[in-house]
Parts: C-alpha cells; sequence; structure tokens
C-alpha cells in the first residue's frame, strides 16, 4: 500500500482522531491554537480514497531565513507497524514543497516499559544509574522495527533536551487502567497498587476534609496564582496565565471532555490544583500546583486520586503522569520526582524518542550550530 | 633440538582463571592451531577452568576436542548444506550450528528437526551473517518451525573500544527480528564495552567468544625458543647454503632449529596499516624473506639475520664478528605469531 499525503481541514482532522482509540493530545488540530506562535497544518494520508493517517505539524521558522522545521510532536497519527518508506516518503515530499529544512517527529510508540517495583528497587540498588540498566518487564520489536526503519531511512535520533524545540520526553510514567486482558480495574484495584505512602496521603487528605471540585475557565486565575507560587518555589519559570487561557479554550472546544481544571480546598484555602487533558481512552495529568502552607493536608494526593478516579470513569484506559528522566540515581534532583509518580504504582515507558530527518543539509547544520550555540 | 613453547604454567593459568572468573559467560575459542598450544591441549583447559561450552572453527575440528571436553562445541564457521557434517561419535545435542543464511536453516532444519543453531548476524566485517531482514524472515520462520534456537551470534572486526555503535543497532534488529531467543554470543568486545552492552541488555544474556586474550592475553607467561643446531665461522666469500650464496664479510653461520614447516618465515601478516609496520613486518621473516633480512631469532636480545630464506625444519642465520657467538645445544629466543606457528614441543609447567 502506498498512500499519499495532503492537507485536510481542522474537522476532518478532528473526525478522524475521534474514531481512534487515542492519540496524543498534541496531534490534536486544538494544539495548533495553543502553538499559536507557529504556522500549522493538518496532514491526512490517504489511502484509495480513505483518510488513514494524520499529523498535526508546527512550522518553526529558523532565525532570518524564511524556511522551517516542520514539527510533529507525539506523532503523527499513524499505523507504526507498517513499511515506513512508503508512509513517509509522501509526508517529506510535502513538508520540503512547504519550505521545510528538516523534520522532527516523535512517533507514538514504546520500545521499553517497567514496573514501579523494578523503578524502586533501581533507585535503591547503588549499581544501577539509569532506567535502562534494569531489565525491562518487556522490550517491544515493533519499536525496534521503527527505530530499524527510520535508521534505514536516514532519519537521526534526538536527545532532547531543552532549546529552540524543546523535545517531548522520551520515558513517561503511566498508570494502566485496564488489565492485560482489557478488563477495566477498579478502584481498590489501582489504589491497592499505590505504595503505602500514596494510600495513606489520600486517606488524610480524605480525613482532613480536603474537597476536590472541577473548576471553569473563571478558575484559570486561582490555578495560576498557585502555578505561579509553585514555579518560584520550585524553581521553575511560569507560562503567562494567558497560555492556560488559550489552551483551556482551544482543547475545550475541540470537546468539552477534552480538558479539566481540577482545585483541592481546605477550608476555604486553595491548596492543589491541576489541570487533566484526555483524547479518547488516553488521559493526562498536564499542569499542576501545590501551597506551601498545609502541606500536610495533602491536597496534591487527593486531587491525583480523583483525577485519576474520573478517567476511569470517563472509560480512559491509561493515566498518563507525563515524562520522567531515566536518572535512577537517588543523588539526582530529578530522582524526587520519579519517586512521586512511582509511587502511584503503574509502569515506566520508554518510546522511540524524537526523531529528525534533515531536508536541507546547509541549513539543517546551520539550525543544529544555533541550538549548540543557545544551549551553551 | 627443536621449537619449543615453554609456559609458566602457574602464570598462565592465573591468567586464564582471572578471565573466566571476570566473565562466567565466557565461550573460550579453540580452533587452527590452538594458538599455539594445540586445540585439543586447550579444550582440556577449557575442562579445567569450568566452563559449559567452547568454540572451534570449522566441523573438521570436532573430532580432536570431543573427548577433551564433555560440554557443548559450538561450531563458528557457518554450516552450509554441502559442507562437512559433526563426527557420527559426537552426540548430535552437544553441536550448536552457526547458521548465516536462510537457506542454509530450511536445509538444517529438514535435515535434523532439532538441531541447537545459532544464527548469525551480517556485521561490518561482512564475511558471514544475515541482514536484519534476513533475521527477521527467520524469526517469521522460527515461528513455524520450533526450533532449538541458542541465540544470536556477532563476529566484530577489531576495533577496539568502537563497537557499541555498531552492536546496539545489531542487538535492535535482533530485538525487531522477535526471535525466541535471549542470548547473543560476541567476539571482540573491550570488557567496558561488555559492561555497557550488558548493563543496556540487561534482559539478554551475552557470551563474549574469546580466543587470543583468553590464551595469549598474558605473554609474560609465554617463551618460544629455538636450539642451535649448529655454528660455522665462515670467512668473506665463502659459499653456503641451499641457493650457494657467499657470505659477504665474516662471522659466523648459525643453525638453529625451527623452519618454515613450524611457519617460521610464513607468518601471517600483523594488522598494522602503516608502511613502516608492513615494512617491519617483511623484515621480521614475511613471504619474502629473502636475502639479508631481519629473523624472528634473537641472539642476546637482539634480532639476527636470515642467511638465506628458511628450510623446512631448520634456519640459517648469519652472524658477523662481534656479538657472542652462541653454542650448540644452547637456545635461543624467537619472536613468532602464536596462531601461525607450529611447535616441536609446548611445555607447560
Amino acid at each position: 500500500m502506498t498512500p499519499t499525503v495532503r492537507p485536510i481541514s481542522a474537522d476532518e482532522h478532528r473526525a478522524f482522531i475521534a474514531g481512534r482509540s487515542s492519540a496524543s493530545f498534541l496531534q490534536t488540530p486544538a494544539w495548533a491554537a495553543v502553538k499559536s506562535e507557529w504556522r500549522a497544518e493538518s496532514l491526512g494520508w490517504y489511502d484509495e480514497g480513505r483518510l488513514v493517517g494524520a499529523g498535526l505539524v508546527l512550522y518553526r521558522q529558523l532565525p532570518r531565513v524564511k524556511r522551517f522545521l516542520a514539527y510533529l510532536p507525539e506523532g503523527p497519527v499513524l499505523d507504526w507497524a507498517v513499511d515506513l518508506g512508503a508512509w513517509l516518503a509522501p509526508m517529506t515530499t510535502h513538508l520540503r514543497s512547504q519550505g521545510a529544512f528538516g523534520v522532527r517527529m516523535g512517533p507514538p510508540v514504546v520500545t521499553r516499559r517497567w514496573s514501579a517495583a523494578q523503578v524502586k528497587e533501581g533507585i535503591a540498588d547503588e549499581g544501577v544509574a539509569r532506567l535502562g540498566e534494569i531489565a525491562p518487564l518487556e522490550r517491544s520489536a515493533a519499536g525496534a522495527r521503527v527505530i530499524q526503519q527510520l535508521e534505514a531511512l536516514g532519519w537521526r535520533p534526538q536527545v532532547s533536551e531543552g532549546g529552540f524545540a524543546a523535545g517531548q520526553p522520551q520515558y513517561t510514567f503511566v498508570i494502566p487502567l485496564v488489565d492485560d486482558a482489557g478488563a477495566r480495574r477498579t478502584d481498590d484495584d489501582v489504589l491497592a497498587g499505590m505504595n503505602q505512602l500514596w494510600r495513606r496521603n489520600i486517606r488524610k487528605a480524605d480525613k482532613a476534609g480536603v474537597v476536590v471540585t472541577q473548576g471553569r475557565a473563571e478558575d484559570l486565575k486561582a490555578f495560576h496564582d498557585l502555578y505561579a507560587h509553585t514555579a518560584e518555589r520550585d524553581h521553575f519559570t511560569p507560562r503567562p496565565l494567558s497560555y492556560f487561557e488559550t489552551m483551556y479554550d482551544a482543547l475545550g472546544a475541540e470537546d468539552p471532555d477534552r480538558i479539566t481544571l481540577w482545585l483541592a480546598h481546605h477550608e476555604s484555602d486553595l491548596v492543589a490544583a491541576t489541570i487533566a487533558v484526555r483524547v479518547g481512552t488516553h488521559a493526562w495529568y498536564s499542569y499542576g500546583a501545590s501551597s506551601t502552607a498545609k502541606r500536610e493536608v495533602r491536597g496534591s494526593n487527593a486531587v491525583q486520586w480523583a483525577m485519576i478516579r474520573d478517567a476511569m470513569a470517563q472509560g480512559a484506559e491509561v493515566y498518563d503522569l507525563r515524562g520522567i528522566t531515566d536518572t535512577l540515581d537517588p543523588d539526582d534532583p530529578h530522582v524526587g520526582l520519579i519517586q512521586f509518580k512511582v509511587g502511584t504504582g503503574g509502569e515506566a515507558v520508554e518510546s522511540v524518542g524524537e526523531w529528525d530527518l534533515p531536508l536541507n543539509r546547509v541549513l539543517y547544520r546551520g539550525f543544529e550550530l544555533y541550538l549548540a550555540r543557545r544551549g551553551g | 633440538m627443536s621449537l619449543t613453547l615453554t609456559v609458566d604454567g602457574e602464570r598462565w593459568r592465573r591468567h586464564l582463571r582471572s578471565v573466566a572468573d571476570a566473565d562466567p559467560g565466557l565461550v573460550p575459542v579453540v580452533k587452527g592451531n590452538g594458538y599455539g598450544f594445540g586445540i585439543t591441549r586447550l579444550a582440556q583447559t577449557a575442562t579445567w577452568l569450568g566452563v559449559d561450552t567452547i568454540a572451534v572453527g570449522t566441523y573438521h575440528e570436532l573430532s580432536a576436542v570431543e573427548q577433551a571436553f564433555a560440554g557443548d562445541l559450538m561450531v563458528l564457521g557457518p554450516w552450509r548444506p554441502t559442507g562437512p557434517v559433526a563426527p557420527e561419535s559426537l552426540a548430535p545435542g552437544r553441536v550448536i550450528h552457526t547458521v548465516s543464511r536462510l537457506a542454509d536453516l530450511l536445509a538444517l532444519l529438514d535435515r535434523q528437526p532439532d538441531a541447537r543453531i545459532v544464527l548469525e548476524r551480517l556485521t561490518s566485517m561482512r564475511r558471514h551473517g544475515m541482514s536484519a531482514e534476513e533475521l527477521r524472515a527467520a524469526g517469521r520462520l522460527l515461528d513455524q518451525r520450533p526450533a532449538r534456537l541458542e541465540g544470536v551470534a556477532f563476529h566484530l572486526p577489531l576495533a577496539h573500544g568502537a563497537h557499541l555503535t555498531e552492536v546496539e543497532h545489531l542487538v535492535n534488529d535482533v530485538v525487531a527480528a522477535e526471535l525466541p531467543t535471549r542470548t547473543l554470543w560476541i567476539s571482540h568486545l573491550t570488557p567496558p564495552e561488555l559492561a555497557r552492552l550488558r548493563a543496556s541488555y540487561a534482559d539478554y544474556d551475552v557470551r563474549p567468544r574469546v580466543g587470543t586474550a583468553l590464551w595469549l592475553g598474558d605473554p609474560g607467561a609465554l617463551r618460544v625458543t629455538a636450539t642451535v643446531l649448529d655454528v660455522h665461522e665462515v670467512e668473506r666469500g665463502d659459499v653456503f647454503g641451499y641457493r650457494g650464496r657467499t657470505v659477504p664479510k665474516a662471522g659466523h653461520i648459525l643453525v638453529v632449529s625451527g623452519g618454515t614447516s613450524h611457519g617460521i618465515g610464513l607468518e601471517a601478516p600483523i594488522g598494522d596499516h602503516s608502511f613502516k609496520a608492513r615494512a617491519a613486518a617483511v623484515a621480521r621473516g614475511g613471504l619474502d624473506a629473502a636475502g639479508f633480512v631481519r629473523s624472528p631469532f634473537t641472539v642476546d636480545g637482539k634480532p639476527r639475520l636470515f642467511a638465506e630464506p628458511p628450510h623446512m625444519q631448520v634456519s640459517m642465520l648469519f652472524l658477523p664478528h662481534g656479538p657472542r657467538v652462541p653454542a650448540v645445544g644452547e637456545e635461543v629466543a624467537v619472536r613468532v605469531r602464536h596462531t601461525a606457528t607450529t611447535f616441536d614441543r609446548v611445555d607447560i609447567s
């Protein structure tokens, strides 16, 4: 089968994604509105008149030149168990015609999985510094075949760290909400998978009278105040309120259940707030904030548990806590975040990561140098 | 009266033991001339080391080791439908066949459905082996034909310290092929490379095949000597040798044990690519060992000149006046390539 690629409307794109079990929210047409500083385009793969794949392309301009890096974050949405040469060639031809000097994409294909218990043991084991040094639960042949084909087709794996096109994480932590046979897990089962600290904290929040509710657009200001406070405390650069307003409106307009604001109050104080996103059967914990005061009432645990239960009630099969680093070194500052996520039970998942295809060697090389200078 | 390999047994065995202890998955390679020791002796030594598998180069070599070693016998050379087979004396379950072509895999399974098989993946050496696509096809075939797949083999070129990227590509191909095995048989990785490979593929069993670094890994334990068989004082212009050459200046003709039948003067070229190194190889007595070129024999630590090309079992050296003249019966040191030398005697203390 040799598909063709052509631009599609946002409606066609939306309908295609709605007809699939799930796709990354970074591949929804609504995401284009969030990333409004870049030109976006929806692409469709057609086979004998039938739409069989879709991708959201963000065109990121190279400084001073009217040429672009075509970026498909966590996409495109394809059946990846195909002859990738035939599927990717018409895409790159199209992107080149649009002025792309290179393509970056992140095939949403799993390569390895590890259990929470394995990750925990890895952190405890002095001889293990990285996730990859633990024998995985599963090593995916499908993932290996995607890597094999991309290498053969001249794509280059990216080690993504900040910069011009801050990469999507290659390692994520997820809680499967269905068992291996595909049957829905119960609340009790998911709770039993969590570590003792998580269970105790959820109970503690309940006893302390923490109330978790879903917010509305007008509550974004309260979320953002708490988020800015968290950013100051945890030393990261906060995004402006307008970013979340755009995201909330754009994703909400696509599907009323796509984005949810969650608020955890203790008495009249907002102690934690989060943003959840869901596309089909995949639910994400996207942004979170927590107060420095009243940590003992465990608002963060309460709001996570509410989100997990809601995801299950909405028919989600995966609750995705998003990126982790692959470090298991207990002295690494990132390890605390991993430990927080690992406490929920679930699995660490590695995907094939992001890959680049240079279309214009000279400009691509210049782009790499530009990135290196920014990085340094 | 012979070309002798003298081994400091205690030191040699200590080295072997340390290599084996450092790597429980070690597969000693026992092939060809047995690295100078002889393959039967190495098979016995492998028994002493306690390993479960040894590797021979060809099917012809199996009969030399089958009594000396009771474990599994891997044949490194690829199985071919037209080639030699394992001797009938050998229990079929002891042999692990290396298969490097899809057609051969089919033929072998037709002939012996329960054959133990290792699939060889082609490496940058491009000697024998399957492509990534053939390996996948083999994976599909083995879905239908339940065989005793013992792993996948990589035979890497000798580029120390530079293999990891290639190996990672090759192992990814193994994962992609969905083969019902978790064993990798690998040659020529440095210990740090091996450690990193094992860390990245903790779910795989890595079995390094080691020959030179094992048997010849401690050169200080090995000494090669030849016997001085005769000494003739000569004057300038004297005629000597098979070819009736004349002596250029006064000195001594030394007749020592060790000739072409031992591999003297027929050394395999060493793998150094520089012109200087190649010139040095010739000077040490390569195939062009004609004229007065440097021989591998040393007297009092100094390399001596061949008086003429080596004979079948002895060599004639020219010793100008000046240095000490060794006596008949004395031993002189010889520098040889062990994988290309046949010793008259191997003395292991």
